[in-house]
Formats: structure tokens, sequence, C-alpha cells
């Protein structure tokens, strides 16, 4: 068989892979009156991101399921879609234009910034409104007002964090690792800034690929330089698997980073003993903060009887607004329910919401670390 | 000097993993003239059987690993018993067979341990060996050894022993075999199991390293098929020294070219490729289509 020919097939698998990869049937596409109020879920439900599609859609249902359980929206009862976009930007766009034609008012998800920045122009165009878990700063940059963000961005994650480190724990010597995605740029420029206001340059800058497994290269550069604090921007999976192989080369500064090092995917995979120490930058440390958290968590533990965490908890809270604003402008669409949204203030698990222009409606974090194997309120 | 050692080391590892999915893909190939484009999903059952094995019912790693080969191996069975009807007819369509069978499996993988992964503690645990500064991780010399040794014992299963010597006589002239009462379709079963089973191997061996989840086979897959292209696809030596090539590669692209690593690595292999169109040790002995 000729080269030509394995390219030729390769190519052939990935178009079949593809093609093969939108489930879903044709439905109603008129925005009517009467019937379900459709609301799409649209996340990783496949892939190495999926475990943030499974908490997000279990937070997202588990309060679609009360307002419904109270008799919906004026007498009209929510109904969720659910969405794979396999985290892949390219599966969004085409999964914005399938919610559109299907009659969907409007959307909650994605937790991957890269994929709500690539929905955001359809979603505008079509008059959807979507609340995202993304956190890039990006999100804002793109303008819309149809997009808003259940929880802060990178830049209050890491303003935080730059504060906590620098300034209340006097720590200059500082290393960064980050990845070249979405949310690994957002999280770099973020810190970065942070710093830089501080007047503080990392002694190391190393970005990796989103796809790296091999950090070698990168980790043993940082040990040279034998920095007090490592601040990291990946993901769940990566981010574990950098610190357990950090901690294999022998590095022992603690490190740092916001929501994924938080989850219970990061400690899994890092190793609890090698997660120890890591400093996290979260709107939402635990599910013992308050009398709502405590509700939420009992309610989420009682539906998939597994502990609640913070993806949960913000797309809980992006559900609950969105559900508010449905009914505050009696089930409006479009522009209509935008402005409702903008207009919602609400007491949430993550903290007070307050919408601006850009979308972002909270902007305070807490910092916690990781000790003896779950993250707790840090001291100071 | 010790980036350099370190980055080396820690390539080599992952190297390894890569050589192997890359002797499945090759000895598949060699026997048979097929690309299995199920391969990289059949790694993926590898690592899942492995790890529940590990992890759920608790057996030692390496009695895991032996169950996770075994099973994955009739995986392998399976998948040539569906396409034999094909073989020497539609060459095409058995291409399309094995892709329809990755889609297949990553659908069952899913269904059956969900879509979300799992993380697999290290099964040497214990700190890493420090040689002058490098830090040397237990595991990764397990997984070298593993690696090294299947190697070996492929290379004196298809040289020394008769079945093995009669896929050798199948690769070069099916027709001829036959007329010498080589059953072919035997042939092609054991290439398909003994390729599975390393694909399990592979699999196994990674968990630890990595993170299981269902879209893991899809990376190693890539970088195994780049492997065994780079060697010479088919060529069992070309296999090994194509996966290592391409972790060491991966490595020092990570550490000049950071966010751009990926894109160089595929560039090198590109350029060698089009300087080599047939790999390092290729050799073209087999064309059946």
């Amino acid at each position: 068989m000729s080269r030509l020919r394995i390219a030729a097939v390769a190519t052939l698998a990935l178009v079949l892979a593809a093609g093969c990869s939108a489930p879903g049937g044709d439905n109603d596409s008129s925005k009517d009156d009467s019937g379900p109020i459709k609301i799409a879920v649209v996340d990783a439900q496949s892939g190495q991101l999926s475990s943030l599609g499974a908490w997000e859609l279990k937070g997202a249902r588990l309060a679609v399921d009360e307002w419904n359980k109270a008799g919906g929206i004026n007498g009209r009862q929510i109904e969720l879609g659910v969405f794979d976009d396999q985290a892949d930007p390219t599966v969004g766009t085409n999964l914005a234009r399938k919610i559109a034609s299907e009659g969907y008012i409007a959307m909650i998800g994605t937790a991957e910034s890269a994929v709500t920045i690539a929905m955001a122009p359809i979603l505008k165009q079509e008059g959807i409104p979507n609340i995202t878990s993304g956190q890039s700063p990006g999100l804002v940059a793109v303008k819309s007002e149809f997009l808003f963000l259940n929880g802060p961005t990178s830049t209050t994650y890491d303003e935080t964090l730059a504060k906590y480190i620098v300034d209340t724990q006097g720590i200059k010597s500082i290393a960064l690792i980050t990845n070249n995605g979405s949310f690994g740029k957002g999280e770099h420029d973020a810190f970065t800034k942070a710093l830089a206001t501080r007047g503080v340059t990392p002694v190391a800058d190393q970005v990796v690929t989103a796809d790296q497994k091999d950090f070698s290269a990168a980790l043993t550069t940082i040990r040279q330089k034998n920095p007090k604090v490592i601040f990291l921007g990946a993901e769940e999976v990566q981010s574990g698997l950098i610190v357990k192989q950090a901690r294999d080369l022998g590095i022992t500064a603690p490190f740092a980073g916001s929501a994924p090092q938080g989850t219970p995917v990061f400690l899994d995979t890092a190793g609890a003993a090698n997660a120890e120490g890591t400093i996290v930058s979260s709107p939402y440390l635990s599910n013992d903060i308050s009398d709502a958290s405590r509700k939420f968590a009992a309610a989420y533990k009682a539906a998939y009887n597994e502990d609640a965490e913070m993806h949960g908890a913000k797309a809980y809270d992006g559900a609950q607004i969105m559900l508010t604003a449905l009914k505050t402008s009696n089930v409006a669409a479009g522009k209509e329910l935008a402005d409702a949204i903008r207009a919602t203030q609400y007491e949430g698990l993550l903290g007070s919401f307050k919408f601006d222009e850009t979308g972002v409606g909270i902007f305070a974090t807490s910092i916690g670390t990781i000790t003896g194997g779950k993250l707790v309120a840090a001291a100071g | 000097m010790q980036v350099f050692l370190q980055t080396f080391i820690g390539g080599l590892s992952l190297g390894a993993i890569y050589a192997l999915v890359a002797l499945g893909f090759s000895l598949v190939y060699r026997t048979m003239g097929l690309v299995n484009f199920a391969h990289g999903n059949v790694v993926t059952v590898g690592a899942y059987l492995a790890s529940t094995f590990y992890l759920s019912t608790k057996l030692p790693f390496v009695l895991a690993m032996a169950v996770a080969i075994l099973l994955t191996g009739a995986i392998g069975l399976v998948i040539e018993r569906v396409l034999r009807p094909l073989e020497n007819k539609d060459f095409d369509l058995m291409l399309i067979g094995t892709i329809g069978f990755g889609i297949v499996l990553e659908a069952l993988i899913i269904m059956i341990w969900g879509a979300t992964g799992r993380a697999v503690p290290s099964p040497v645990p214990g700190a890493p060996l420090d040689v002058f500064g490098v830090r040397i991780r237990t595991y990764d010399l397990v997984v070298l050894a593993i690696a090294a040794t299947a190697t070996v014992l492929l290379v004196l299963f298809l040289s020394r022993t008769k079945r093995g010597a009669a896929m050798q006589a199948v690769a070069m002239d099916h027709e001829a075999a036959t007329a010498v009462g080589i059953h072919v379709g035997r042939s092609n079963a054991t290439a398909f199991m003994i390729g599975a089973g390393l694909a399990a191997l592979a699999g196994g061996l990674v968990g630890p390293l990595l993170y299981v989840s269902p879209a893991m086979g899809g990376a190693l897959g890539i970088k195994g098929f780049a492997a065994a292209i780079l060697g010479g696809f088919g060529s069992i030596p070309g296999a090994v020294i194509g996966g290592l090539a391409i972790g060491v590669l991966d490595g020092f692209t990570a550490g000049h070219f950071q966010g751009y690593s990926e894109l160089v690595t595929f560039l090198v292999f590109t350029v060698i490729i089009m300087i080599r169109p047939t790999g390092i040790f290729g050799e073209r002995t087999v064309n059946r289509a």
C-alpha cells in the first residue's frame, strides 16, 4: 500500500469520526410560547476535559430540577438539552447553529473558554444568551452582550493569588509553567500582569502544549532556578501530571493555581502527598462556607451520590441566574432575556453576582491550601 | 548538561511506550499489509482493563497486566475474525473496518467506564534514583526493561519459531504460503492477537505515567503510528528506534520551542520522511494492496 493511500485513508478516518459524532435528531424549530422552555447545556461529555462537562451538567440539572419541581416558570417546565462539544471549538460552532435551529432560547456552558469564544459570534447573531463557566479574559474581549460568566475571570483569580503570594507571604521568587491552550494562555497573561504591577519578574516562564505528557525539560529548567512557588496554569489532568513529575524530579516548592488545582481530579492525578501545600485561588473553597452551600452540597450528594465541588456550584449559580432572568422577563428570548440576565442580582454559592457591561458578575476569590489531601481556607 | 540529560531520560520512557504501540502497528502491517486504525483504541482498552484489575479487583500490577493482555489479545482475535471474509477481496473495506472498530471500541469504553478517566498510582513507589543530579524514576526503568524484553521476545518468536516463520512467509507471498499448507487466516489472527497484546502492554504501562481516559488512545495512536513510519513501517527494530526517537524528539522540542513543540516535532518528522520515504529501516516486502 502506498503512503499516499495511508494518508488518504487517515483523512477519511478523520472525516468519518467527525461525521459520526454529532448525535441528536431534528426538532421543531419554532419558538412557540407553549410547551417546555428549551435550554441547551453544551459541554465536553467525552475526552480529557469531560469531567468538567460532567460536573457542570450535574450542577445545572440540579437547579433546573428544583425549578421544575416547584412548577416551572409561568406554568411551563424547563427542558435541558445536553450537547457534547468534545472540548473542540469546531464541534462547538456546529452545535451553536444546531441549538439555534432547534429552538433553544438560552445556553449554559461551556466550561472551556476556547469553545465558548468560538461559539459566541453565532450565538450573538442568533440572539441566544449564554452563561459560560469559562474564565479566560478572552471571553470578555469577545464583547458580546449575550455572553455572561458564572464566575470570576482569570484576572480576578490571579490577582487574588498574586496578592496572597507576593503581598501577604512576601515571596518574590516565582516560576511559571502554563499551557498554550485558551485557559493556560489566559492564566499566564493574567498572572504575569498581576506580578508586573507588583514589580516582580518570574524567575522562569515555561510554556507547554496542551497535549504534552512529559515535562522533564520545563521542570528541570525550573528546578535550576530554585523558585519558592511555582505558578501552574493548566487544566486538571495536565496540572496533576506536572505536579507528579515535578516531585519525581525533586522539586519541593509548592504549586499555586486557580480553579483546576482545587478539584478531586487534580488531587487524584498528582497524588495527595505530591499536591500537599498547593495554593488555590477559588471562589468556592468548600461545601461548608454557608447555609446555602451546605444545602447545595446535601442536594448534590442526594442526587448524584458524590461530593459537590466548585464547577458544579458554578453551573448551579449560572443556571439559577438564567432561570431567575427567564422568570422576571416572563420567558423572553433574545436581547430582552440578555438584558434580564444583566439586571439579575443574585446571592449565589460563589458570592454576590452583579453583572457589569462585560458580562462578568463576580470579582472576588479566596485563598485555600491543600492540607491533608483536602482544600481548606488559608490562614491570613 | 543536566537539562539535556534529564530531557533525554524523560523522553525515553514515553518513547518506549510509543515503541510498543508502533510494534503493534508494524506487526499487523508486516503480516497483512494492513494498517490497523483501531490500534490506538485497543491501547485504551488495555489501559482500562489493566487499571480496573489493578485498582478495583486489587490484583498485583503484574497479574493485572497479564489478565489485561490476555483479554485484549482476545479482542484482537475478534477484530481479525470479523475482517477475515474481506481478506484478499477488498482491502479498502478492511481499512474502513478497522476504523469502524476503533469507533465502536471508544463507544464501548465510554459505556463501560464512563467518559471521565482515572489516575493510576505507580506500582513501584519509592524515591527516584539520583545520578549526578539527573533524577531517574524507578518506574521508568521498569517500563524500559519491559519494552526491551517484549521486543526481544517478539523478534525471537518471528525468527526462531515455526509459527513465526510461517507468518513471515505469509507476509512475503501469501499465495505461495497457502500452497505449502500455511493457514493464512490463522497467521493473520496470530498477528492481530499479538498486536493487541502489545497494545495492552503499552496501555497498562502508560497508565501510571499518564491518566487513563477514553481519549488517551488518540494521542498514543498517532505518536505510535508516526514512530512506526519513522522507523520504517513493518520493521520491528524500526518500530523500536522510531518510538524512542519520537519520544526523545518530543522532549527536546518541548524544551526549545515550548508552546510550538508539537508543530516542530511533526515538521522534523516530515523532513525526515521526505529525505527517506521508507523510514530508517524501511524495506518494501509487503504490498498486498
